[in-house]
């Protein structure tokens, strides 16, 4: 399968760089997958998990307050205010866990985006 | 002997100073790499929101004949009310670095007040306070303690509040200075137009060929809150540079006084061995003319 470039900013450094197969991302107007070749895009972001397809097949979660991505043919670019990637080791990731639900909760959108966002964390958690 | 003693005690006092500055200097050069670092990281995100930006912009530009009508983007023909932003340190002891800062800012006033401009002034930082509160200037709001420890938050509720004065009519135009780093050695004044957005600075001349889809499907909408961010973030930028700024001039002016006590040391040194040698030859002269006149 045909991967693609994918980088998270936030303010305080990137945390994500590397290619992916696909990313689900929590778009304003709605949940949306991107593969390789997607058209050119610009979109808000959410507050809520972006989940992100590696090319060695495994999964990562990243927990979002709110921010943009652009989306090109072969790369994809998310600027976001905050996030906490779910990955690690069990203490790590329990701890992740723990600061992507304070980071969701202070985020300012509805509370149903954020009930969502919360309840996708602990489902993600309880997969692992 | 008076004087042998006094230059002892002098000598000493001047070599503790040393050692203060001394590890002031060495503070500041821990606390710069520190700052430093965060300069690095948040680099990254404030190029990639400026590449969004312009990006955005541009596509409204293309799509808008009269060019984009936004108004954060609105250019007044009559400029009447101004607000400037000034960035100094909440300490001293760094050599020029608050001064440099104010003397742009009281010059950029005085430029303004000769074109009946109307200006606000917004301090961030105790120095330049307590400067223009001393010259009974006032002073629109006032902020001691964000200078020195940057954070986001806090940076983004000050700037927003001005972008709301803007927004409101307020104010026509926002200027943003401070005292930004260079290098180790180097500091630099800048002066940055925070609103409205200085669309020459975003370059966008260059003509895009890609096709771009807009979600939400309002480039206002979108266009506002990017714009936001960018402040906020500049802001943010604005205020982490001129931390390292600090820490750079503080290292600088701590390592001058350092040099110039080692220099004090070395010549009351010279001033005591001789005293000390006067002395004695003194006492020498005295025994001898006494062992004389025994004769």
């Amino acid at each position: 399968m045909e991967q693609m470039k994918l980088e998270i900013i936030t303010p305080n450094g990137m945390i994500f760089d590397g290619e992916v197969k696909q990313v689900n991302l929590p778009g304003s107007e709605g949940e949306f997958g991107v593969l390789a070749g997607h058209a050119t895009l610009v979109s808000t972001l959410d507050t809520g998990v972006i989940v992100i397809d590696k090319e060695d097949g495994t999964e990562l979660a990243v927990a979002i307050n709110s921010g943009y991505v652009k989306v090109e043919e072969d790369k994809t670019t998310c600027i976001v205010d905050g996030a906490v990637a779910l990955s690690g080791s069990d203490s790590e990731l329990s701890k992740a866990l723990e600061e992507a639900k304070e980071l969701l909760k202070s985020a300012e959108t509805s509370n149903t985006a954020i009930a969502a966002a919360v309840s996708k964390v602990e489902h993600i958690g309880k997969s692992f | 002997m008076a004087n042998l003693k006094e230059i002892k005690r002098k000598i000493g006092s001047v070599k503790n100073t040393q050692k203060t500055t001394n590890a002031m200097k060495l503070v500041s050069s821990a606390k710069l790499k520190r700052t430093e670092e965060l300069a690095k990281r948040s680099r990254v995100y404030a190029a990639k929101l400026t590449e969004l930006l312009n990006e955005i912009a541009r596509k409204m530009q293309q799509t808008n004949t009269n060019g984009i009508d936004n108004i954060y983007f609105r250019e007044v023909d009559e400029l009447q009310k101004v607000d400037i932003v000034f960035i100094t340190a909440d300490k001293g002891l760094c050599g020029g670095f608050n001064a440099q800062t104010i003397k742009r800012a009281n010059h950029l006033i005085e430029t303004f007040r000769e074109k009946n401009v109307k200006v606000r002034l917004r301090a961030i930082g105790r120095k330049g306070i307590d400067y223009f509160k001393f010259n009974g200037i006032e002073l629109n709001d006032e902020v001691i303690g964000l200078s020195s420890a940057p954070d986001f938050k806090k940076a983004s509720e000050f700037i927003s509040e001005v972008a709301d004065s803007y927004a409101n009519g307020d104010t026509d135009k926002i200027i943003l200075i401070h005292n930004g780093y260079v290098n180790m050695i180097t500091q630099e004044v800048r002066e940055d137009q925070i609103l409205p957005v200085d669309t020459p600075k975003l370059e966008l001349n260059n003509v895009s060929t890609s096709e771009l889809e807009v979600e939400p499907d309002d480039d206002d909408t979108l266009l506002n809150a990017l714009v936001k961010r960018y402040i906020e973030y500049t802001m943010y930028y604005s205020l982490i540079d001129s931390l390292a700024a600090e820490h750079s001039a503080r290292m600088q002016a701590m390592d001058a006084a350092t040099k110039n006590a080692k220099e004090m040391v070395k010549t009351l040194q010279v001033k005591y061995n001789k005293a000390r040698q006067e002395s004695i030859t003194t006492e020498l002269i005295e025994i001898i003319s006494g062992m004389e006149s025994m004769k």
